[in-house]
């Protein structure tokens, strides 16, 4: 084995470095055919990588060389060369299709799960290379593969082994994943064949339903043909050894077809629910099924919809019930945790107002946007088990993987239905206040933060989440005032959520219910956490907080009085306090400052740089005032000013002119 | 000499952080601080190379493409990264790719 390794080494290396040399010296083409034959034959080597052989593998990215290079010629020269190397790219593909192929069962059984791996992976490389072949050859490729494939499953008397039959399908795969299949006449054809596969073994129904997976946007061409090949996912549903590739296969029919689902709609409900309730799969995969569901429903007629979600979840809402009166243990948590992932996944894709994305020159009319009646079908169930929610959050308010359950079902409605939420607004404002009350977590500021987000523009909706975030607020700032460096996650989602206000919905800061002065100092102190996401939203807040010094009161008077105190505090940062990799955010914040508050600018700059040894005892007087000359000149040039922070921050921390600082 | 993309990646900026603050307390001098960086380069190029198991593809528009000191650099809108049943779209994405063959080339980001 290491002999044939050696040579495959040298012979893949000339090959190469020197295909194109090679190639233009047409008068010397016998030798380099023989070169290439060489490869060929390393490619295809006897015995199964990795346990039989591993030189194989070495020469797949000659073939993406030596294709490159003869497309790479003007087209007098690669019609010649293709005329010459395209027999040989059919003959790699027989090849490669043979060394894809799975050994016997018995072999595969002794097989380590290391070496199972790395056939899996070496699989994938030949996938890659196919792939990249079809491009050299086309759509006759195909034909080929369907050739094959059709006298192997068609043919009476003749055997095929489930191997063989898995390596055309595999390469059918690999192409069509890929590749726009749409206007080959030959899957037509495949899509007939796959019900006739006897799948008598795992790896070759996992390469089915993966091929028709790969078929998805082929079929939501061809609605026609959905009717064969849906009962085919829908029976692999049932075999757990088949989870991931029929769930998968499943969810891309979902998705790429749900508009011409509907005579299929109440089939696939019934299987899915079917193993959902029987708990045949993992949880990944369940959650996979709920978002496969959601793309079917989202494209019912408005007035279906409803009728078709209450018998869904009817079963995982009761279990949550009788959950919910349990005491709290991990084995019913882990089940509490798992029901609520299921209704946030159906609502992630459930979405009635997205319209078909397709091109414009399809010959099938796509539906616009699905009309809903009022209020929304996802408004009504959340409506129904709003209190069941309540009941779960009482009992388990104090974990917070359940609460953040909890909240992304309320995160992901809000993000499908937008302003159809808005009946929700209220209850929901109401919950959240009551949960971060009780104990606060980032989940609640997160869902309030898109709760601004979407309703700042709408008046009649907007009184709760302003309460909400009055309430929201005076809490938190309590935890500023104990302990706060305990929750570097609060206070991150806390400045994240006050710069959404100051962006949607500044007004509120005029409010004297708002305390912009501890919220002013909350940020000080933020900035010197130690955790980079909570210092970067912290800088976010200020960039969006000291735009409003002029038309907010209260911001210009903070700013007046301490702005000073939080230049001190961005310059400490700046002059090593900070990790390097935050400066263009802290140079956004002085820029804002410069912009807004120049005069004063200058004056504190001045002051703050007198200071011995600050920010930094290796920066000289000299070095300081060209540095806030530097600032105070540019007002515009954001990529500027980050360049003058980055050399200052760098000669604060002796790295200036170093080749580890570099372009950092 | 690896290339030196991955620096600014989560790890690599961590390992960058904490070097900047051996430098600052003067227990390491920058030099050692470059020697440590030019042995992640090699360690991560390597590891990427050889150990990563997952497959993702994606497609989408191309907006602007460079290739200049043999780095290709993409700006992708509207892409679709997918792998296995996930599906992650978003507006805008940065590509930039060095030659996967020529690891030892010394090309930086």
């Amino acid at each position: 084995m290491e002999t044939s390794h050696g040579i495959c080494r040298i012979a893949v290396a000339l090959g190469e470095t020197h295909c194109r040399t090679l190639l233009e010296h047409v008068d010397q083409w016998q030798g380099f055919q023989a070169l290439v034959n060489m490869i060929l034959f390393c490619t295809g080597i006897p015995g199964h990588y990795p346990v039989d052989e591993t030189t194989s593998t070495l020469t797949l990215t000659f073939w993406y060389t030596l294709q490159d290079d003869i497309l790479s010629f003007d087209a007098d020269r690669q019609a010649l060369y293709l005329q010459m190397y395209r027999p040989l790219y059919f003959q790699l593909v027989d090849v490669l299709l043979h060394k894809s192929h799975f050994p016997s069962d018995e072999a595969f059984a002794s097989w380590s799960s290391d070496d199972k791996e790395q056939f899996r992976i070496y699989r994938v490389d030949i996938s890659d290379t196919l792939m990249y072949v079809y491009d050299l050859l086309g759509p006759e490729l195909l034909r080929n593969l369907y050739d094959r494939l059709g006298r192997l499953l068609t043919e009476s008397g003749r055997t095929a082994s489930w191997q063989d039959i898995e390596a055309l399908l595999f390469g059918f795969q690999s192409i069509a994943e890929t590749v726009d299949v749409s206007y080959s006449d030959v899957i037509p054809g495949l899509v007939g064949l796959i019900p006739l596969i006897s799948v008598t073994n795992v790896e070759l129904a996992d390469t089915v339903m993966f091929t028709i997976g790969s078929l998805g946007e082929w079929l939501a061409d061809h609605p026609l043909m959905l009717g064969g090949i849906l009962p085919v996912v829908l029976q692999a549903l049932t075999n757990p050894d088949l989870s991931v590739s029929s769930v998968s296969a499943l969810k891309r029919i979902c998705r790429e077809c749900r508009y011409n689902l509907q005579p299929h709609t109440d089939n696939i409900l019934a299987a899915t629910q079917d193993v959902l309730v029987k708990q045949i799969h993992k949880s990944a995969q369940c959650m996979w099924l709920m978002q496969a569901l959601g793309f079917l429903i989202s494209a019912l007629p408005g007035e279906q919809i409803l009728g078709k979600l209450l018998p869904l979840l009817s079963p995982h809402l009761q279990q949550l019930e009788h959950l919910t009166k349990e005491t709290p243990n991990p084995s019913n948590k882990s089940a509490i945790v798992h029901i609520l992932g299921l209704l946030s996944s159906l609502f992630t894709t459930l979405d009635t107002s997205s319209e078909r994305e397709g091109s414009e020159d399809m010959a099938i009319a796509r539906p616009a946007a699905v009309p809903h009646p009022d209020p929304h079908p996802v408004v009504v169930i959340l409506q129904q088990f709003f209190p069941l929610i309540q009941a779960v959050l009482s009992k388990w308010l104090t974990d917070s993987e359940v609460v953040e359950a909890a909240c992304a079902i309320f995160d992901k409605s809000l993000k499908t239905l937008l302003s159809s939420f808005a009946p929700l607004v209220s209850q929901l404002s109401e919950l959240v206040g009551q949960m971060y009350g009780a104990v606060p977590q980032a989940a609640a500021l997160d869902l309030t933060r898109q709760l601004v987000h979407i309703f700042s523009g709408e008046k009649e909706h907007f009184g709760p989440v302003k309460t909400l975030l009055e309430l929201l607020t005076s809490i938190t700032l309590s935890i500023f005032q104990r302990e706060p460096r305990d929750h570097p996650d609060i206070v991150d989602s806390f400045m994240q959520l006050h710069a959404q206000v100051l962006k949607r919905k500044a007004e509120l800061y005029l409010s004297e219910t708002l305390d912009i002065k501890a919220l002013f100092y909350c940020g000080i102190l933020s900035l010197k956490f130690p955790e980079k996401p909570t210092v970067k939203s912290t800088c976010l807040f200020f960039t969006e907080l000291v735009p409003h010094c002029e038309d907010i009161p209260a911001v210009g008077e903070v700013l007046q009085e301490d702005g000073k105190l939080l230049l001190q505090s961005l310059l400490e940062g700046v002059g090593g306090q900070a990790p390097r990799s935050l400066m263009e955010y802290f140079a956004e914040v002085l820029l804002c400052l410069n912009r807004h508050c120049h005069s004063l600018m200058s004056v504190w700059l001045q002051e703050v740089m007198l200071i011995p040894n600050f920010p930094s005892a290796r920066v000289s007087m000299e070095q300081k005032q060209t540095f806030s000359q530097q600032i105070l000149r540019e007002q515009t040039n954001k990529r500027h000013i980050r360049e003058i922070v980055r050399d200052f921050s760098q000669q604060c921390r002796g790295l200036h002119g170093t080749e580890y600082a570099g372009d950092y | 000499m690896a290339y030196q993309l991955y620096r600014n990646t989560t790890l690599g900026n961590s390992l960058q952080e904490s070097l900047d603050e051996l430098i600052q307390t003067q227990q390491i001098t920058p030099q050692l601080a470059l020697q440590v960086l030019l042995q992640f380069d090699k360690a991560i190029n390597t590891a990427l190379a050889n150990r990563v198991r997952n497959r993702v593809n994606f497609r989408g528009s191309l907006n602007t493409y460079r290739f200049c000191d043999n780095v290709w650099t993409f700006v992708l809108n509207d892409v679709e990264f997918r792998e296995v049943t996930d599906l992650v779209k978003v507006d805008k994405v940065k590509i930039v790719a060095c030659d996967g063959k020529n690891t030892g080339s010394g090309a930086a980001e």
